[in-house]
């Protein structure tokens, strides 16, 4: 268990405190006008006691690390590379579940992952698990390379290589350019 | 105004026939599965019949829901893998 | 407007339906988690992205506008975590399909491990 650094408590923080000024509507307060300080002192003060308790299980490097301009461009570019994966792959299950042959091909494959930073591969992992059709099961150390354990419903290739060219598409090269 | 009520009448039906699942479902991980799907489209429904009634409420209650069929999945599959 | 929300919202119920059929039909349980997701992403994202315009453009409120869209980045961010636990965990507890897989990598793994 790593020790509390500040940096790693103030952004945790902050994180905190954002999400708790959308889900009350304060934020909306705020741009109108209405909203009463000691509200937002009272929430500062909370957010600042539960990231004491909360910040060594969320950041493990550079807190601040996402901020730098490039990648934060770079992740908002992700999210429609990413939707437009969800599409495709939305539509391909959908019309297998309603297709009345049902055309499955179920069955599990292993994947190499060319991901380094911790924080990426998860992300992939999660990309991978949100797109319908592909479920990863674990992840694994296998002499210094990470592989996924991922199930497949439709398996066209059963070689790890052309199977992580056909799973992950373009999401792992704009994964790389965000964390690495 | 009136379509609304009408795709949450869409989503209750959808969610009611996922009983089905959750009753038979051969093991425990369709019954997890499926509690799981019907709590997401019964928040969908809460959530249009807040924009159909106007009031936010309705929102807070579907935030409630999914925090705890988020929560209710983990700890199903923290039991299974004998971790609890 | 409205239109575009009504047509945002009836996707987002087909692609739902789509899901439900298919975890009504599918063979085994891990296919039938395929189609769960289905009903998480974009059952989910049609009726949030539709409900926060309705909310901005017809009901000019915005924090039931807010809270929408908070309710939408949680459901994409916590629920891959919940499939991929519950998959690992059948997996783990002996949960197979009927028909053999085409190919199963992670069970002679595990098997050798073991």
């Amino acid at each position: 268990m790593k020790k509390t650094t500040f940096p790693a408590f103030l952004s945790t923080a902050l994180l905190i405190y954002c999400f708790w000024l959308l889900i009350t509507g304060q934020i909306v307060a705020i741009f109108q006008g209405r909203a009463s300080w000691e509200v937002l002192v009272a929430g500062a003060l909370v957010s600042g006691f539960v990231s004491l308790f909360t910040a060594r299980f969320f950041i493990h490097r550079n807190a601040f690390y996402l901020l730098a301009p490039k990648r934060f461009f770079s992740l908002l570019a992700y999210v429609f590379v990413f939707l437009w994966e969800l599409t495709k792959a939305n539509v391909d299950v959908a019309f297998r579940a309603l297709n009345p042959k049902l055309p499955v091909n179920p069955g599990i494959v292993k994947v190499p992952a060319d991901v380094k930073a911790e924080y990426g591969l998860s992300m992939l992992a999660n990309s991978i698990t949100l797109t319908p059709g592909t479920i990863t099961m674990d992840i694994a150390d296998e002499n210094g390379k990470t592989n996924y354990y991922i199930h497949w419903i439709n398996v066209k290739e059963t070689d790890p290589a052309k199977a992580g060219d056909a799973i992950k598409g373009t999401m792992e090269k704009w994964i790389r350019r965000i964390w690495d | 105004m009136n379509e609304l009520i009408f795709f949450a009448i869409c989503f209750v039906v959808l969610a009611l026939t996922l009983l089905y699942r959750l009753i038979k479902g051969p093991s425990v991980a369709d019954r997890a599965v499926a509690a799981d799907s019907i709590d997401i489209l019964a928040d969908m429904a809460l959530i249009l019949f807040a924009l159909f009634s106007g009031r936010g409420i309705y929102l807070d209650i579907a935030l409630v829901t999914a925090v705890l069929g988020f929560i209710g999945s983990v700890l199903v599959a923290r039991y299974l893998e004998g971790r609890l | 407007m409205r239109i575009a929300i009504d047509i945002l919202i009836a996707c987002s119920v087909f692609f739902a339906f789509a899901g439900v059929v298919g975890m009504l039909r599918m063979p085994d349980s891990f296919c039938r988690m395929q189609s769960s997701t289905n009903i998480a992403t974009f059952g989910v994202l049609g009726v949030i992205i539709g409900g926060f315009l309705y909310a901005l453009t017809v009901l000019h409120d915005t924090s039931m506008a807010v809270k929408i869209a908070v309710l939408g980045v949680f459901y994409i961010v916590t629920n891959p975590i919940a499939g991929h636990a519950i998959a690992k965990a059948a997996y783990r507890h002996g949960v197979r399909p009927e028909k053999d897989m085409t190919i199963d990598k992670y069970g002679e793994d595990l098997e050798q491990n073991d």
